[in-house]
């Protein structure tokens, strides 16, 4: 399951699963709201963009087919709202690539312009995820200022949702084998109704049990590690060659 | 034989490429906020919001939720993504399936702060670990799909149903409280995405798609919730009877003055954006090499958001299209800019690309020497 192929991944060494989830965390979200401040009609420029994650991701070991196709599932939503701007925006502009130049219109541009953006910063954002361990991940929230409460709550989250998803599967199926047609409208209604609601129930008396497991070792709501958080040499130089990174785009940017 | 195996393996792809099909058209219908729908002040006000929101939450519901609710309530949040894979066939509409979301059933039971937390961490989760919607739009998805549905969700329920109500009230209630709760959040992705001014479609079409597609969706979520409360109060009555006792006590007045305060506030800023935006945002960012002079208009009065836009079109690297004489205070002929940026976009997307194809070659060799994959680390 996805699950599995994810945490197989972000459980690898390498000199960027090192480093440090907070510094990780940070980079992403600066390198992100660079992208995305770029004006919605540039396009070539993107391609300076790519070079980071796609060396994070090379760096780290990560497949590149694996993060492209988690890409590709996501993308329907803004394919959509992309190539609705070819419609709304038939401004026409002379766009000009090497010894090539056409005519066209800004929503064709504004329309490349998002779906690039889009797949830079979502390969940016499974760099981060395939990277860190989703423990690290939390602990460097909490460092981060995160409220208590909702790391918990995201710890817990994780370590239950694959279970219970799991156990959708095995209903359904029983659904399934048990139900050869549709059945109408308010059956089938109750049908889900049912099964949502005996999931409900499962997951609430699970809830109990876990909780008194937890209770019987002494949780008493905070979650310990066995490694401290240190911010690095190794960190210190992944921040700064991601700024000098960033400033020779804007400089590059600038001279042109 | 080799004919069968090639037509089988056609047949295989066919049905690989449907089940994918389906897949994204149900994920299309769900209305994860994108990065790229965004500018970053928008972005970092509504992360911003939501932060303040959520931390604000969290310290509120520091004395309801004691330790022994953390299980109960991440499990619960677990639950949403069970239930969200629970479909069925809907009426009128072959070939598309329902399924619920769960943050109006979860405010309903686990009270609307406990309820906001663990949706707000679901929409996290789901940016995290399934990718959907950008980090930076995570301010607005927890916004749009955690705080304001459960909020708003669990006050018109409470408004519709007492504590012993019969099952039409039931029903009724619970649709209602769907339908507004998840409209209250499908119409910000409009309002974002217009105020962003990076999308081009007409706001009013984009809003009218979303508020019909979301009552639709708001009906059979309200349906689905009303009969999971219809079988728990079978089954386990014991569950909705805490439900009411858990509850956070408000008073009507109260209700009734946000209510009305929210839609004067929502009424204004639909009729600004109204008038703002047929003209003003068409020309804030285009350039027209039909009229050199042209100059663009920023729309949005704010100086700060004009501060904003006027640095990224000046520091914006590479623009990559049209005339852009005097662009960065040069004056250069108009001719040989427009010849130069041609082959800057042509340097930058084959330079890119052979940079990534060093990198690539350089840590294939790297791992080549030092003997296959990664391995696992040993902590």
């Amino acid at each position: 399951m996805h699950h599995a192929q994810i945490d197989r991944i972000s459980y690898q060494d390498s000199p960027i699963h090192r480093l440090d989830g907070r510094i990780k965390l940070a980079c992403v979200l600066i390198f992100s709201v660079f992208v995305i401040s770029l004006p919605a009609t540039s396009v070539s420029i993107l391609a300076c963009y790519a070079i980071w994650p796609f060396a994070v991701l090379v760096v780290a070991g990560v497949p590149i087919s694996f993060v492209l196709k988690h890409i590709l599932i996501v993308s329907p939503f803004i394919a959509v709202l992309a190539l609705s701007s070819l419609l709304y925006d038939k401004a026409p502009v002379i766009a000009t690539f090497g010894p090539w130049r056409w005519e066209t219109t800004a929503g064709v541009l504004r329309c490349f312009s998002i779906c690039g953006k889009f797949i830079i910063t979502m390969t940016a954002l499974v760099g981060l995820v395939a990277t860190t361990r989703f423990s690290d991940l939390l602990a460097a929230m909490a460092k981060l200022g995160v409220p208590h409460l909702l790391v918990v709550q995201l710890g817990f989250l994780y370590r239950y949702i694959f279970m219970l998803i799991d156990r959708g599967y095995h209903v359904l199926r029983a659904r399934a084998g048990r139900k050869f047609r549709n059945l109408g409208f308010a059956d089938e209604l109750k049908t889900t109704a049912a099964i949502a609601g005996s999931i409900f129930i499962g997951s609430i008396d699970l809830a109990g049990r876990v909780n008194m497991a937890m209770q019987g070792r002494g949780f008493d709501g905070r979650f310990h590690r066995l490694t401290e958080m240190r911010i690095a040499g190794a960190d210190y130089l992944f921040a700064a060659t991601l700024t000098l990174y960033l400033v020779a785009l804007q400089f590059l940017g600038r001279v042109f | 034989m080799r004919t069968r195996l090639g037509r089988s393996g056609f047949y295989a792809g066919l049905v690989k490429l449907i089940v994918f099909i389906r897949a994204a058209s149900e994920r299309s219908l769900k209305m994860h906020m994108a990065n790229e729908l965004l500018s970053v002040p928008v972005a970092i006000g509504t992360l911003g919001t939501a932060a303040a929101g959520l931390g604000l939450i969290c310290h509120k519901a520091k004395s309801l939720i004691t330790s022994d609710r953390f299980a109960l309530m991440g499990i619960m949040g677990a639950f949403v993504f069970a239930a969200q894979m629970v479909n069925f066939q809907l009426p009128l509409m072959p070939g598309t399936s329902g399924h619920m979301v769960g943050a109006v059933l979860l405010a309903i039971i686990l009270g609307p702060y406990a309820g906001a937390i663990a949706i707000s961490s679901v929409v996290i989760i789901q940016c995290l670990v399934f990718q959907d919607g950008g980090l930076l739009a995570l301010g607005c998805n927890i916004i749009n799909m955690a705080l304001v549905p459960t909020f708003v969700g669990y006050w018109m329920y409470r408004l519709f149903v007492n504590a012993q109500p019969s099952q039409w009230r039931l029903y009724l209630g619970s649709i209602i409280a769907c339908v507004v709760a998840i409209l209250a959040g499908a119409v910000l992705v409009p309002i974002e995405a217009a105020v962003s001014g990076v999308l081009r479609v007409p706001f009013y079409t984009f809003l009218i798609t979303m508020v019909g597609v979301h009552i639709v969706i708001g009906i059979v979520e309200g349906l689905i919730t009303a009969a999971v409360l219809v079988y728990l109060r079978q089954v386990r009555p014991d569950i909705i009877a805490e439900c009411v006792v858990n509850s956070v006590r408000f008073s009507k007045g109260v209700l009734y003055m946000t209510l009305i305060t929210a839609a004067i506030i929502v009424g204004a800023g639909l009729s600004h954006l109204a008038s703002s935006l047929p003209d003003g945002l068409e020309w804030s960012y285009a350039e027209r090499p039909d009229e050199p002079d042209f100059e663009p208009i920023i729309s949005n009065e704010s100086h700060a958001v004009a501060a904003v836009e006027d640095f990224q079109s000046r520091y914006s690297a590479l623009p990559d299209y049209t005339i852009r004489a005097g662009a960065f205070g040069q004056s250069a002929p108009v001719e040989t800019v427009e010849a130069g940026a041609g082959w800057q976009s042509f340097a930058a997307v084959f330079g890119s690309g052979a940079t990534m194809g060093l990198i690539w070659l350089g840590a294939w060799a790297l791992r080549k020497k030092n003997g296959g994959q990664n391995a696992p680390r040993s902590n």
